[in-house]
C-alpha cells in the first residue's frame, strides 16, 4: 500500500533534521573517538605489527613473521615466567580475597567495624614499589624476618626467602596480600552492608546460623560483589610488576620474573622490542581471555540465580 | 541554521583538539640560541642523562665553562632503562639531543650504525696531539676508524678495603694473589667475610676480575668470538671463583645492604668496584688513606708481565642533525682539556681521563698515576666489551651462579650456546 504524493512529500522534511542531528552528533563524538583510536587502537595495533619483525628500537623494524612467537615459546625463561604469572593469579585469588573476606565477615556487625578494618587498608595507600622496598628489607638474608625467627628460636631462619625459586615468588604473594586484603575486605563490607536483612532474619528463624548461614544464605548474595572482586584481582594478578620489581627484578637469574616483567625486559634492557612486544600480545590476550571467560561464567551464573 | 551552528562547532572542536595534539611535540625543538654558527659562547645546549644526581657538578661545570663555550640545560633521568628508551626515542622526532651520555661497546655501535651520533675525529686527534687522553682510550670510542663522542669519565675497577678491619686481623694489602687468598682466608678464620659480591647489576665483576689477571688475552678473545667460554682457561678463571665461593670468601648475595656501609661497618673487608666507589664511601663520611684504602687486584696468574687492571668509561655523545650540533661539538672539544677536567675532577671528587688534570683526593690521584705508569695492562669492563645478546644471558647466568655456586661448566655452555648463536650471524 503505497501513501498518497501529499503524505510522502509531508514525510521528507521531518527526516532531513533526523540525518543533521546524526551528522552534529557524529562531530561531538569524534573527538573521543579519535583520542581512543589515538593513544589506545594505534598503540595495540603499532606493538601488534612489532611482534612479527626484529626491532632494536632504532632505525625501521624487520619483519620477520612468527619468529618471536616461535622464540617465545621456546624459551625456559618464558615458560617459567608463565608458571610464576600462574602462581600470581592463584595465590591473589586465594589470599587478598580469601583473606579480604574473612576480616570483612568477622567485622561485620561489630560496634566500630570500621576503626577494625582500617589498619588493614593503610598498606593500600602506599605504591607497589614503595612495599616492594619495605618487604626486600624484611626478608633480605638475615634481614628481620630471620632474625626474629632466631630470636623467637622458631624454625625457617636459614631460609633464602628472595633468593631460592619458587619460594621467592610465594613471599611476594604474601607481600601483596598484605598491601591488597584491606580493600577487598572494604569491598566485602560494602557488599555485606548492602545484603537485606530479611532474607538473613528469615534463615535464622528456620535454624540457620554460623557457618551454614554463610554458606548457604551471605556467600550467594554476595555473589555480585565477589564477580566484580575476583575478575579485579585476576587482572591485577596477570599484570602484577610494581612489587616484584622492587623485591628481586624478576631474580636471581630470570627465576622470578612474571610475564610483565619479561616484557619489560626483554623490551627495554635487553633491546628485543619483537620479542618484548610477543610477549605483551601473549599477555594481553591471556587477560582478555581469562576475563571474557570468567566474567561469561559468572554472570551467567548470575542469571540463573 | 541553529543546527548547522553546532555542527560546525562540533567539527571545528574536533579539528582543533586533534591540530593541538598533533603540533605538541615540535615546540620543544627551538633550544637553538646561538645556533650552528653562532657564538658558541652564547649557546644553550640541550643535554641529557641518565646521571640525575650528577646535577650538582654539572651545575660547577656550567659555571667552569661560562664565557669559554656552551652552556648545558640540564635534564637527568634516575632510571636508566627509561633514558635509553628516551634517547632512542628522541632520534625519531625533530628534538634531536644536542649532547647526551650514553654507554660505549654494543650500545654505541648501534646509534654510531644508524648514523644517529656527530664524529669527533678531530676533537680526538687535537686531544691526543695534547696529550689530554691516551690513544688507548680511544679504542673505546673507534667505529670503522673514526671516533664518535668524548669520554664523560673513566673509571678503574680496584680493590677497595677498610683499614681497621685489616688492622684488626693483622693483615697486609696482597701484592701477590697468593698473598691475596692467605688474607681472604685469615679473615674466614677469624670470621670476618672478605669480599663483597652481588647477584644483580655488578654480578659478572669476579669472573672479569679472575680472567683477565689469569689470561687477558682469553679475556679480549671472548669479545671478539675468537676464544670460547668453554676453553680450559676459561674453565679454570670459574673455577677459582667457585672455589672461592665454597670457602665463603664472599658475603651472602641475599644481603641487599648498599656496599658502602658494608664496608663501612666491617661486615666485608674488601670491596672490588670501580673508582667510583670513592664518592660513596665520602658521602658515608669515610676518610680516604684513613678508614679506608686502595689497592689494585694482583694477577691471578703470576707469570704475567703486566698487572691487568680494567677499565669503565662512559661517553659524552653529539646528536647528528641536532639543532645546536657545532656548538656541542665546541663544547666536546673544551670538554677534554685540562681546565674542564680538573674542575669536574674536583666536583665529582673522581678520577679523570686526562692526565693532566688535578685529581684531588691523593688516593685516586695515586692509583690514577699507577695505573697509566708502566706494568699495567688496561682492558674494556666485561659489560662494554660483550655483545649485549651474549651479555643478557651471562649476567643471568652470573646471577644464579653467585646464588647458589652450582656447576660453573652449566654456566659456561649456557653462556656459550648464546655466543655460538651470536657469532654466526655477526
Amino acid at each position: 500500500m503505497s501513501l498518497p504524493a501529499a503524505r510522502q512529500a509531508e514525510l521528507v522534511p521531518q527526516r532531513k533534521p533526523k540525518n543533521q542531528f546524526w551528522l552534529s552528533s557524529i562531530g561531538f563524538v569524534a573527538p573521543g573517538v579519535l583520542l581512543v583510536a589515538v593513544v589506545l587502537y594505534l598503540p595495540f595495533l603499532w606493538t601488534t605489527y612489532i611482534s612479527f619483525t626484529e626491532y632494536n628500537g632504532l632505525g625501521d623494524p624487520e619483519f620477520i613473521g612468527i619468529e618471536n612467537f616461535r622464540d617465545m615459546f621456546a624459551d625456559p625463561a618464558f615458560l617459567n615466567s608463565v608458571l610464576n604469572t600462574l602462581y600470581w593469579v592463584i595465590g591473589t585469588i586465594a589470599l587478598p580475597v580469601g583473606l579480604g573476606l574473612l576480616i570483612a565477615v568477622l567485622s561485620h556487625g561489630l560496634p566500630n567495624a570500621t576503626l577494625f578494618r582500617l589498619p588493614f587498608l593503610i598498606p593500600y595507600a602506599l605504591s607497589g614499589v614503595a612495599v616492594g622496598v619495605i618487604w626486600s628489607f624484611v626478608l633480605q638474608t638475615n634481614g628481620a624476618l630471620s632474625q626474629a625467627l632466631v630470636f623467637l628460636h622458631l624454625p625457617g631462619s636459614e631460609l633464602r626467602w628472595l633468593l631460592d625459586a619458587p619460594l621467592n615468588t610465594f613471599v611476594m604473594i604474601g607481600a601483596s596480600t598484605w598491601q591488597g586484603a584491606g580493600v577487598n575486605a572494604l569491598l566485602f563490607g560494602i557488599g555485606l552492608q548492602s545484603i537485606p536483612k530479611e532474607p538473613l532474619e528469615a534463615a535464622r528463624v528456620d535454624g540457620a546460623s554460623g557457618f551454614t548461614l554463610f554458606r548457604t544464605m551471605t556467600w550467594p548474595m554476595l555473589a555480585p560483589l565477589t564477580t566484580v572482586v575476583v575478575g579485579l584481582s585476576i587482572v591485577g594478578s596477570l599484570k602484577t610488576f610494581d612489587i616484584i620489581w622492587g623485591m628481586t627484578k624478576g631474580g636471581p637469574g630470570r627465576v622470578s620474573e612474571t610475564l610483565a616483567l619479561t616484557m619489560y625486559k626483554e623490551t627495554f634492557i635487553n633491546n628485543a622490542y619483537g620479542l618484548g612486544a610477543a610477549v605483551a600480545l601473549f599477555l594481553t590476550v591471556v587477560t582478555v581471555l581469562a576475563s571474557i571467560l570468567y566474567l561469561r561464567r559468572q554472570l551467567a551464573d548470575s542469571r540463573s540465580i | 541554521m541553529r543546527k548547522k551552528t553546532t555542527l560546525a562547532a562540533a567539527v571545528l572542536t574536533a579539528a582543533a583538539l586533534t591540530l593541538a595534539a598533533c603540533s605538541g611535540g615540535g615546540d620543544g625543538g627551538d633550544g637553538g640560541d646561538g645556533g650552528d654558527g653562532g657564538d658558541p659562547t652564547e649557546a644553550v645546549l640541550s643535554f641529557y642523562t641518565d646521571k640525575a644526581a650528577w646535577e650538582p657538578s654539572f651545575d660547577d661545570m656550567n659555571a667552569a665553562s661560562e664565557g669559554t663555550t656552551a652552556t648545558l640545560e640540564f635534564t637527568g633521568y634516575s632510571d636508566p632503562t627509561a633514558y635509553d628508551a628516551f634517547i632512542k626515542q628522541s632520534f625519531r622526532t625533530d628534538d634531536k639531543p644536542d649532547l647526551f651520555t650514553w654507554h660505549t661497546g654494543d650500545s654505541l655501535a648501534q646509534l654510531v650504525d644508524e648514523g644517529l651520533i656527530a664524529p669527533t675525529t678531530e676533537i680526538w686527534d687535537a686531544a691526543i696531539a695534547n696529550g689530554d687522553v691516551t690513544e688507548e682510550l680511544a679504542e673505546n670510542y673507534t667505529y670503522d676508524g673514526e671516533q664518535y663522542c668524548v669520554p664523560l669519565n673513566v673509571v678503574y675497577w680496584v680493590m677497595y678495603y677498610n683499614k681497621a678491619v685489616f688492622e684488626e686481623n693483622g693483615v697486609e694489602v696482597p701484592t701477590t694473589w697468593d698473598e691475596f687468598m692467605d688474607v681472604g682466608q685469615t679473615l674466614v678464620d677469624n670470621g670476618v667475610v672478605p669480599l663483597h659480591q652481588m647477584n644483580i647489576i655488578f654480578e659478572f665483576v669476579w669472573f672479569q676480575a679472575i680472567l683477565a689477571g689469569l689470561d687477558p688475552d682469553a679475556y679480549n678473545g671472548l669479545s671478539d668470538g675468537s676464544v670460547s667460554y668453554t676453553d680450559p682457561v676459561v674453565v679454570e678463571a670459574m673455577n677459582i671463583w667457585h672455589d672461592m665461593q665454597t670457602d665463603g670468601f664472599f658475603i651472602d648475595p641475599g644481603v641487599t645492604t648498599d656496599p658502602q656501609t658494608l664496608l663501612q661497618t666491617g661486615e666485608v673487608a674488601m670491596a672490588y668496584f670501580g673508582t667510583f666507589f670513592t664518592g660513596q664511601l665520602t658521602d658515608l663520611g669515610m676518610v680516604s688513606d684513613t678508614d679506608y684504602g686502595i689497592f689494585t687486584l694482583p694477577n691471578v696468574s703470576a707469570d704475567l708481565g703486566d698487572t691487568s687492571v680494567v677499565v669503565e668509561t662512559g661517553p659524552l655523545c653529539v646528536g647528528a642533525g641536532s639543532a645546536n650540533e657545532a656548538a656541542a661539538l665546541d663544547y666536546s672539544a673544551w670538554w677534554m682539556g685540562v681546565d674542564a677536567q680538573s674542575a669536574w675532577s674536583e666536583s665529582r671528587g673522581d678520577v679523570s681521563f686526562n692526565p693532566g688534570a688535578t685529581v684531588t683526593d691523593a688516593a685516586l690521584a695515586a692509583i690514577t698515576e699507577e695505573v697509566n705508569g708502566d706494568g699495567f695492562l688496561q682492558l674494556r669492563r666485561y659489560l662494554e666489551a660483550t655483545p649485549t645478546p651474549i651479555y643478557t644471558v651471562a649476567s643471568e647466568q652470573f646471577g644464579a651462579f653467585v646464588t647458589n655456586n652450582g656447576d660453573p661448566m652449566a654456566v659456561l655452555e649456557a653462556i656459550q650456546a648464546e655466543a655460538d648463536a651470536y657469532w654466526a650471524d655477526n
